[in-house]
């Protein structure tokens, strides 16, 4: 049996342990607040530009123009597939990113017994740090993105990818994250970036007037695409934060109950040892007495 | 007098989001001028500064970088990449002058339209 001192020793580094995770679980609430206030913030300006490129596409659609646009080109079966894979930067949030990570390997599984090549643009260390482990080859990566998301680091990011598409060097491209559904829950959502799917902008209502374009109509879907996809790009990554913060909370909140138990098992083990110290001195005091008699 | 409304989003929520008589807004191939009932439009916005009267007589100015505008005869919409109030709803000049300036100068546009920008901002500060 441990001594009493080793019991001790252990409880208060259990107890240091539960304060350390208690103090992260507040600070991921506090930050998980933010990130969702940001990304709700944000929201509207999708709802925005997909009304926008809707409208547009409907305007096309009148003048009887199919969307023939590289962006909206689908390839039956793509040779070259495309991966970006949004993981956290930092650990200690339960399986957050191992889900996503799982479901990324069972992507590139697939797409490779279909016989496309698949490139990984990884973004947060922990998927790079596990994409080096596993030897496998990374065309590009970043971190410190997903802990702070910019929207001008993740469009930079992102044009790459889509310069890549439309200079021919992939036919498509995924995104892949854990996304935020509530405190409690994360969901790993998957984005087909590109080729983008025109039925996803067919308007919701009709356009009532000849919309004119300024300056001419494929000039500005282009842009607004570019927009779009950039967006697209930062949304992720705001809806990671929200949900790593999430994942990070409960995470720390089972961490610190299991400590509470552990410290409570710890402390029943020391008043039984303590007890046993004492009836067993008791008894040498008693027999030492009745051996004086 | 009839108004419509103006909505200017940015990527981080929303910037101005009321009711105005008429706007002017800064597009790519020039400035214009909107009043309520104008004909559906979409445009391409320049790096400036988009002003508008609002329902009680108030002036209101955004300076932006770059973005889109949709106009439909009851509703202006201005989905732009950054976005600083210069003079509020209550016609207070907002002491983030500094931000706007940054905001324009880090745009991508030609020198002088930006330099044009940042003389309409300071020219409404006084």
């Amino acid at each position: 049996m441990a001594s009493l001192k080793d019991i001790k020793r252990k409880i208060k580094s259990v107890k240091g342990t539960q304060k350390t995770t208690n103090a992260m679980k507040l600070v991921s609430s506090a930050k998980l607040r933010r990130a969702e206030q940001v990304a709700k913030n944000s929201k509207e300006y999708a709802a925005k530009i997909t009304e926008m490129i809707e409208e547009i596409s409907a305007n096309l659609a009148k003048s009887n123009e199919e969307l023939d646009h590289p962006y909206f080109k689908s390839v039956k079966s793509p040779k070259v597939v495309d991966l970006v894979v949004i993981t956290s930067d930092k650990g200690l949030c339960g399986g957050f990113n191992s889900q996503t990570i799982k479901r990324v390997n069972a992507y590139i599984e697939e797409f490779e017994s279909n016989g496309a090549k698949v490139r990984l643009r990884v973004v947060g260390k922990k998927a790079i740090a596990y994409y080096k482990f596993a030897g496998k080859e990374l065309l590009d990566s970043i971190d410190d993105l997903s802990s702070a998301p910019s929207y001008d680091r993740a469009a930079e990011f992102i044009n790459a990818v889509s310069q890549d598409y439309l200079d021919g060097k992939t036919d498509r491209v995924i995104i892949v994250h854990n996304g935020y559904i509530n405190m409690i829950t994360q969901e790993i959502r998957v984005d087909n970036l590109l080729p983008l799917d025109p039925s996803e902008f067919t308007p919701s209502a009709v356009a009532t007037s000849e919309l004119e374009m300024e300056p001419d109509d494929d000039t500005l879907l282009e842009a607004l695409v570019k927009r779009y996809i950039e967006f697209v790009m930062y949304y992720n990554l705001l809806d990671s934060l929200a949900a790593e913060h999430g994942a990070r909370m409960q995470a720390m909140d089972a961490a610190t109950s299991n400590a509470k138990d552990m410290v409570n098992s710890l402390s029943v083990q020391y008043n039984k040892a303590r007890q046993a110290a004492i009836t067993t001195e008791l008894i040498e005091i008693i027999s030492g007495v009745e051996s004086m008699k | 007098m009839s108004t419509m409304k103006l909505e200017i989003v940015t990527p981080h929520g929303a910037i101005y989001d009321g009711n105005v008589t008429v706007t002017t807004l800064c597009g790519k191939e020039g400035e214009f001028g909107v009043l309520p009932g104008h004909a559906a439009v979409v445009s391409l916005l320049d790096t400036g500064v988009i002003t508008a009267t609002t329902a009680n007589n108030k002036e209101v100015s955004v300076a932006i970088n770059s973005g889109y505008v949709k106009v439909s005869e009851e509703k202006v919409t201005a989905i732009v990449d950054g976005a600083v109030v210069v003079k509020d709803e209550e016609g207070v000049l907002s002491d983030n002058l500094e931000d706007a300036k940054k905001l324009l100068k880090s745009a991508q546009s030609t020198d002088a339209t930006i330099a044009t920008a940042i003389s309409k901002v300071e020219s409404i500060k006084k």
